[in-house]
């Protein structure tokens, strides 16, 4: 299987800010999260991926090509709609339908259509009456139906109200449906990304901390609570908290012969749960740790 | 070096148009009414006609540069159009090729009226070479503010870069008055290019030229567009 995208190296330096040896890969049809809070480097990544932005150092490959040397052919089959995106506000969407649909050959009228009406859009409609909600999902029309290989999505949640996220998030997951395209998409909920995605890749201050499955990730990670008076200090405890006698302890990498580890050291293992990922990474976070 | 992307640039260079003909109409309207003035070949006319052809020329120039290019930046569609398949150069080839047509219609219409003007009412043929280097100063003035406006993000310096390239217009009158070969041909019969009109003349083309150059190699190098 070939890469949808290849990072190497990458470093990006900003005066408040740098991207650091970013090293990510995205296999062809695979959809991947990627998550960090606000100011983690989400967008840098994203803008480097689609020529906004040129790295300092390392290697940028997207379908195959080098970027952003070959960024046109690139472009022609990648769809970005960014958070911080805008269209003309003096325009109808119908006009930059037209526009779209003008330069790129896959355009599909019938699916620009359906997504009017599924997103309950006006093509008629100046773009400077649309609410947020209504000139994110006309970005995101504008993305989807050009057909792109590889969809690059910056926090295209963020900010929608209930209905219209899930909206989106129904129009994301019909499109996510089709095995030629690879998506990578970005935000800082992590409910939209534990539900799309096959992989998972966090950023946190400018460094990619962890990246890898969906499946292995929620796997490798459990919420243990016991009690007893023995706090262990074994690596792959990521965050142990007591209360009293009441231990809570969270474990990247647990392996099936974690519970009786802790009955040996004189604990009592009241329950085992599994971890949902907003609490994988906040604990990752916290831990500064790798996950 | 990858070839240019003619189809999106030609793209690029109608949705400019699109975006600014009713405004760009505006101003050649404005640029009518300030030829009828000049037409009418009367000194209070002659003084208000010039002053408001200066104004429309430099409001044409100005318009054309804030709205294609600092107005996209601050309005964030920049990314919008920079997610599109071009290359940064076809970028500066479709705004530069964009600014120069929204430009060159309303002061090639303004410049083939006002020396129609001239030569067909009792004003003085002379003042076909002067104004050409009006004209020639305002067409370097706007060259200035589209490579600052392409070459810097700042919004304060490219305000800074318009207003002050096209204010200068008045220190170049008063220099070209200070300068009796010219001035004796404003005042006379004859249109005559001698040494110090072609002098400015294609000082003026040089610097236009080499700035827009300049602008295009530093454009290819920038590392964000956004």
């Amino acid at each position: 299987m070939t890469a949808a995208f290849a990072l190497t190296g990458i470093h990006k330096r900003y005066p408040q800010f740098a991207l650091e040896d970013v090293t990510l890969n995205l296999l062809d049809g695979q959809i991947m999260g990627l998550v960090g809070v606000n100011g983690a480097g989400k967008t840098t990544l994203l803008r480097i991926l689609t020529g906004l932005v040129r790295a300092d150092r390392g290697t940028v490959q997207v379908l195959g090509l080098s970027m952003p040397d070959d960024q046109v052919a690139v472009k022609r089959d990648v769809g970005f709609a960014s958070e911080d995106m805008r269209l003309y506000k003096s325009q109808t969407l119908r006009w930059h339908m037209d526009l779209i649909a003008s330069i790129y050959p896959g355009w599909d009228e019938v699916y620009a259509r359906d997504l009017l009406r599924r997103f309950d859009l006006k093509s008629e409609q100046t773009i400077a009456g649309f609410s947020h909600g209504q000139r994110v999902k006309a970005l995101l029309l504008l993305c989807f139906a050009r057909r792109p290989r590889l969809l690059l999505l910056d926090e295209p949640t963020t900010g929608l109200d209930p209905v219209a996220r899930s909206e989106v998030l129904e129009v994301l997951s019909d499109v996510l449906r089709d095995d030629s395209r690879s998506v990578l998409f970005s935000s800082h909920n992590t409910h939209d990304v534990e539900q799309l995605a096959d992989s998972i890749s966090f950023l946190h201050r400018g460094r990619l901390i962890a990246s890898q499955d969906k499946e292995r990730f929620l796997d490798d990670w459990r919420r243990i609570v016991c009690h007893g008076a023995a706090t262990p200090q074994w690596p792959e405890i990521a965050m142990a908290r007591r209360n009293g006698s009441v231990l809570e302890i969270k474990v990247r990498g647990y392996s099936a012969d974690m519970p009786e580890r802790l009955i040996a050291q004189g604990l009592v293992v009241d329950s085992v749960d599994p971890m949902r990922l907003e609490d994988i990474f906040v604990t990752t976070v916290r831990a500064g740790a790798v996950a | 070096m990858n070839s240019l992307n003619i189809p999106v640039i030609k793209r690029l260079i109608a949705k400019d148009w699109l975006l600014f003909q009713k405004q760009l109409a505006a101003h050649v309207l404005a640029g009518a009414f300030a030829l009828c003035l000049l037409g009418l070949a009367k000194p209070w006319a002659f003084y208000l006609g010039s002053l408001l052809l200066i104004i429309v020329l430099v409001a044409a120039s100005c318009f054309s540069i804030s709205t294609s290019l600092v107005n996209e930046r601050r309005d964030q569609t920049l990314a919008f159009v920079m997610s599109l398949p071009i290359s940064p150069l076809d970028f500066y080839l479709s705004k530069l090729a964009g600014n120069l047509i929204t430009f060159a219609v309303p002061f090639l219409v303004l410049a083939v009226g006002t020396i129609a003007v001239i030569l067909f009412t009792p004003l003085p043929d002379g003042l076909v070479v002067y104004s050409m280097l009006l004209f020639g100063h305002i067409l370097a003035a706007f060259c200035v503010s589209l490579s600052v406006a392409m070459a810097v993000e700042s919004e304060g310096w490219n305000i800074f870069a318009m207003i002050s390239s096209m204010v200068m217009i008045n220190p170049f009158i008063m220099g070209l008055g200070q300068i009796e070969s010219i001035s004796a041909i404003a005042r006379g019969p004859d249109i005559i290019f001698n040494a110090p009109v072609i002098a400015i003349l294609a000082a003026q083309l040089v610097l236009s030229v080499a700035l827009l150059c300049l602008t295009g190699w530093a454009h290819c190098r920038k590392t964000a567009f956004y």
